[in-house]
Order: C-alpha cells, then sequence, then structure tokens
C-alpha cells in the first residue's frame, strides 16, 4: 500500500522534473560545445572544433574586460544601495502609520513594471530640460538642463538609480517580514531599559535582520542583471560601453554581429561565475524552506 | 517609546521620500499620455491639464501594437494554464515525499532556474529555427513555460504543504488514490494559492523581454517588446509611448493587491526569517 502510494508520487513529479532538466540541461550543453566550436551561422556547413581559443580570445578583447567591470559594479553597487534602501524603507513601514497598510501594497508597483516599460518610463522621466527629473529638480530650485544619460558617469548612475527603483520595493517586503518577525518582547525590554526608538533599531532591528539580507543579496545579485531590457531601451549599452554589462554584451555579440560561438564563450563564463557564487545560498534557502 | 517622536519623523520622512522616487516615474508618464501634443513639452509642465484620449485612441488603432496586445494576452494565458498542467502535480507529488528527498528536488528545482536567461536565447533560437518555431505564439508559450514552471513548483509545494494532511488520510483511507485525492481536496483547499501563482505567472509572461525579442520577429511578437516600435532612434512620439506604457501596466496594478503575500517570492517561505 505505501509503495503503491510512493510510486503514485512519483508519477506525478516525474513529467515536470524530467521537461525541466531536459529544457535546461540540453540548451546549456549545446551552449558549452558551441563555446568550443567554430560556427557561422551563414555557413552551418562549415563547423569545426577549435577547443579553448573563443575562450583565449576573451583574455585579448577589452571590450570583455570593460564589460566584466561595468557587471561588477552593476551587481555590487545596486544590491548595496538596495539592502541599504530597502532596510531603511522597511522600518519606516513596520510603524503603524496613517495609510502604511495602502502604502505597503502601492510601494510594491514597481517590482511588476515591465522591464522595457521601465526603461521607457525612465528615459521620459529623465529628459533633459524638460522631464519629470528637471521639474523635481526646479521644484527644490535646481536648474538640471544636463543629458544625464550622454556622459559616461552619468550613465552608468541612471542605470543603478533604475536598478534600485526596480529592486528596492521586493527588499523592504522581504525585510518587513523578517523584521515583524522580531518578537515585541525584546522592544519593550530595551524600552523599559530606556532605549529610545533610535537605539533600538540600531542596537535590535539591525543586527537581528541581518542573516535575512545575506539572503536577500544573494536573491538579488541573481536578478539585478535582469535589468537587460531597462538597459536596452535606456542607454544600449552607451556611451562607450559605459553601461555594457557581460550579459548585453553577449546578447550583442550573438545578435547584432552574428557571432554565435563567442557569445557562448561569454554567456559560459558569465553563467559560471553567477552559479557558482550562488550555489552554496540556494541549498541553504532550501534547507530553510523545507525545515520550516 | 510609545510616544516617541523620532518614530513618526521618521517613519513620515522615509515613505515620502520613497513615494516620490517610487511613483513620480509612472504618474509623470500618466500624465504624458494625457497630453495634448501641445502640451508636450511646456515648461512650466501642465501636470494635469484637460485630460485627452488621442494617444490611446491612436495606439488601439495601430494595428501592430493591438496585434502585439493580443499576443500578449493569448501568450500569457497559455502559459500559466500550461505551466500549471504540469506543476500543480509535481508540487503536489514533491509536498508528500520525505523531507530529505523532498530538499534535495527543491534545491535541484531551484537551481534549475539559477542559470541566466540570455544563456538559452542561443540553443533556442538554433533550435526553433530549425523546427520552424521561431515567430510562432507556440515557441514562446513552450519557453516562457520552461521559465515558469520552477518557481510554480515552489510557490505550488509551499502551499500544498498547508493543506491538513489528516484530510488527506481520510480521503486515502476511503479508497481514494492519490490523483483524486489530490483533485477532490487538495486542490480546493488550496485555491487561493494556485490563484496566486496563476497570477504571477501571468505577469511573468505578460513582462517577459529576452525570449520574445530574440524568437519572434512580426507575426508574434508580444506587447513587451511592441512598445519599441514607439521608440525609433529619431523623434519617439512620447504621448503614443507613454499610452502604450499605461495600457501594458493596467493589467499588472489591478493584480497587485491580490499577490501582495505572495509577491516576495521563495524566500519568505521560511528562509529569511531563519
Amino acid at each position: 500500500m505505501a509503495s503503491r502510494r510512493l510510486n503514485e508520487r512519483w508519477a506525478l513529479i516525474a513529467p515536470a522534473i524530467a521537461m525541466l532538466c531536459a529544457a535546461t540541461f540540453i540548451p546549456i550543453a549545446a551552449v558549452l560545445v558551441l563555446s568550443t566550436l567554430h560556427y557561422d551561422i551563414a555557413f552551418p556547413d562549415k563547423i569545426s572544433f577549435v577547443g579553448l581559443d573563443n575562450f583565449k580570445r576573451l583574455i585579448s578583447d577589452s571590450r570583455f574586460l570593460n564589460s566584466v567591470a561595468v557587471t561588477l559594479v552593476l551587481v555590487v553597487i545596486p544590491v548595496g544601495l538596495q539592502l541599504l534602501c530597502g532596510l531603511g524603507l522597511a522600518i519606516a513601514l513596520k510603524e503603524k502609520l496613517i495609510a502604511t497598510r495602502w502604502m505597503r501594497a502601492a510601494f510594491l508597483l514597481p517590482s511588476v513594471v515591465p522591464p522595457a516599460v521601465g526603461g521607457i518610463l525612465w528615459k521620459l522621466f529623465l529628459i533633459p530640460g524638460v522631464g519629470g527629473l528637471s521639474y523635481l529638480a526646479s521644484l527644490s530650485g535646481v536648474h538640471l538642463q544636463a543629458d544625464l544619460l550622454g556622459s559616461r558617469a552619468s550613465a552608468l548612475a541612471a542605470v543603478i538609480l533604475v536598478s534600485v527603483w526596480f529592486g528596492v520595493p521586493i527588499v523592504a517586503l522581504l525585510l518587513l517580514s523578517s523584521l515583524e518577525s522580531i518578537p515585541d518582547d525584546i522592544y519593550e525590554a530595551a524600552s523599559i531599559d530606556g532605549a529610545s526608538w533610535l537605539q533600538a533599531q540600531w542596537c535590535i532591528s539591525i543586527p537581528l535582520v541581518l542573516p535575512a539580507m545575506g539572503t536577500v543579496a544573494v536573491f538579488q545579485a541573481l536578478e539585478v542583471l535582469g535589468i537587460f531590457p531597462v538597459i536596452f531601451v535606456l542607454t544600449g549599452g552607451g556611451p562607450a560601453g559605459a553601461t555594457e554589462p557581460l550579459n548585453y554584451y553577449a546578447f550583442l555579440t550573438g545578435f547584432t554581429y552574428l557571432d554565435f560561438d563567442y557569445s557562448a564563450a561569454l554567456l559560459v563564463v558569465f553563467t559560471c561565475t553567477l552559479v557558482c557564487a550562488c550555489f552554496w545560498s540556494i541549498r541553504r534557502i532550501s534547507a530553510g524552506r523545507v525545515g520550516s | 517609546m510609545r510616544h516617541n517622536l523620532a518614530r513618526y519623523v521618521y517613519g513620515y520622512a522615509v515613505c515620502f521620500a520613497f513615494a516620490v522616487f517610487l511613483f513620480s516615474p509612472i504618474l509623470w508618464t500618466l500624465s504624458t499620455s494625457m497630453k495634448r501634443p501641445i502640451e508636450m513639452f511646456q515648461w512650466p509642465p501642465v501636470i494635469v491639464g484637460e485630460p485627452s484620449g488621442q494617444h490611446y485612441a491612436a495606439i488601439i488603432a495601430d494595428k501592430e501594437f493591438s496585434s502585439a496586445l493580443i499576443n500578449s494576452i493569448i501568450v500569457s494565458m497559455s502559459t500559466v494554464v500550461l505551466t500549471m498542467t504540469l506543476s500543480i502535480p509535481a508540487a503536489f507529488g514533491i509536498s508528500h515525499l520525505q523531507k530529505k528527498a523532498m530538499r534535495r528536488l527543491l534545491t535541484l528545482v531551484l537551481l534549475l532556474r539559477a542559470a541566466p536567461g540570455m544563456i538559452y536565447i542561443i540553443p533556442y533560437f538554433l533550435l526553433f529555427r530549425e523546427i520552424h518555431l521561431i515567430d510562432t505564439r507556440l515557441g514562446l508559450i513552450i519557453i516562457n513555460t520552461m521559465f515558469a514552471t520552477p518557481l510554480a513548483i515552489w510557490y505550488l509545494s509551499s502551499f500544498f504543504d498547508q493543506v491538513p494532511r489528516e484530510v488527506e488520510e481520510a480521503a486515502i483511507m476511503d479508497g481514494a488514490s492519490m490523483v483524486q485525492t489530490m483533485v477532490l481536496i487538495s486542490i480546493p483547499v488550496a485555491r487561493s494559492g494556485i490563484a496566486a501563482t496563476g497570477i504571477l505567472i501571468f505577469i511573468g509572461s505578460w513582462n517577459e523581454f529576452l525570449f520574445a525579442l530574440t524568437l519572434t520577429r512580426d507575426e508574434a511578437k508580444t506587447a513587451a517588446v511592441a512598445i519599441l516600435n514607439f521608440m525609433p532612434f529619431e523623434g519617439t512620439d512620447w504621448g503614443r509611448a507613454a499610452a502604450a506604457c499605461v495600457l501594458m501596466l493596467a493589467p499588472i496594478v489591478i493584480f497587485v493587491p491580490f499577490i501582495k503575500k505572495y509577491m516576495a517570492g521563495p524566500t519568505t517561505i521560511g528562509a529569511v526569517k531563519g
């Protein structure tokens, strides 16, 4: 009886898992193989094995090295800012203010905006001189005419800003749920001991959500390069490659320059780095999910 | 501490600052979408003028964009149905395994989503070219389903975990098979979680950009990509672009209150609290 039920379970699980594994591992294997080949889409019959040649090309490709640096900047800075701002917002939303419930839902809006739409929203908002940002600046007495997307540093800053805009709501929501799991008596004890609200936040809330911030950081690090469509719309990787992360460069190499084998090599490097960086934390996360 | 001024000052100041940051681009676009051309770049800007529907009328009449909207609706709905068909049984099965097997499978499922979407576009492009799925809705539905299923399994298995085991055991005692128990007992009990998962899959597919960009040309193009038609290299028609953005956002905004609880993803289900 018991074993018959066990078989039934696996019969339910197997189709989806088998399909998923096939649909995931076969393409990844194909990319791995492709990265060791010479493959020209115009002459698909002339395939030859070239070993690590595509990877050797990476080392002397200054555009690749630039894109690695941009990738690092576009992961580390936005994730850091998201955690910082998200924590600040979560602490504010935890307080029972007027309309907090309403705000909690409304603040989530940016995180479900289609990324390409987000790019357009911000491009419109940043139009030099007459856009929304210039208007906000003029309200506070600043005269802003510069084209933020025109220079390297400010274009990068704009992409980071949009990246924070997309990520803060989710980070705040996650940290809020972590804050709310802190028992109230800890705060009461602190208050009896004469701690002010600010001291309580600094000495109780922040240390106790730090472990959660680690998990959130990993998730956001995986998510944050999903702003590919934003870069596509907002800057197109420019000016002069200033906002061109590795996945954007790989996309252009494959689908604009039709250099599929080299694009595959770029993607192999990109994926290996991401997956290795996150493997241990994924294990920990599923352990937490089952353990609870 | 109850009457501490600092917390209210902090709370309202931070909420106000974030309200400005998070909403102003959206509200600016909403305002732009209803401006008449003459008001478009007036300075000081006309935030709320006499609302004009001319940009909306223009994009609805635009054959290319309206057929892209229809594609988006068809692709997203089919993705929801196909993903559910695959992941409900799998999630139900996983939630009834021993803890150790369950943990391994869930790790595997999450790992399947760890690789960035970008790595799939070349192999799927080459494959779809061979089997004539380029620029078809079916091709997009397949790849969106493959992308949505891991997360759906994660969410759904946690909802099935919450179904009381005694109720399921009782059904099995009465001679029901696992499938019958799932269909007659567990799915009805977990229906609100299943609905929320469905909404999340719909939004994911509605927003999907990368595959729609690379695997479609004209026929099956979805709105998330077709919206770029309003932004040619020179001379964007901002009124139309803004109106298209608002149309893309409308179905999502309606859903947010229903899925708020579930939006934080698999991490809220246990790990973050630990």
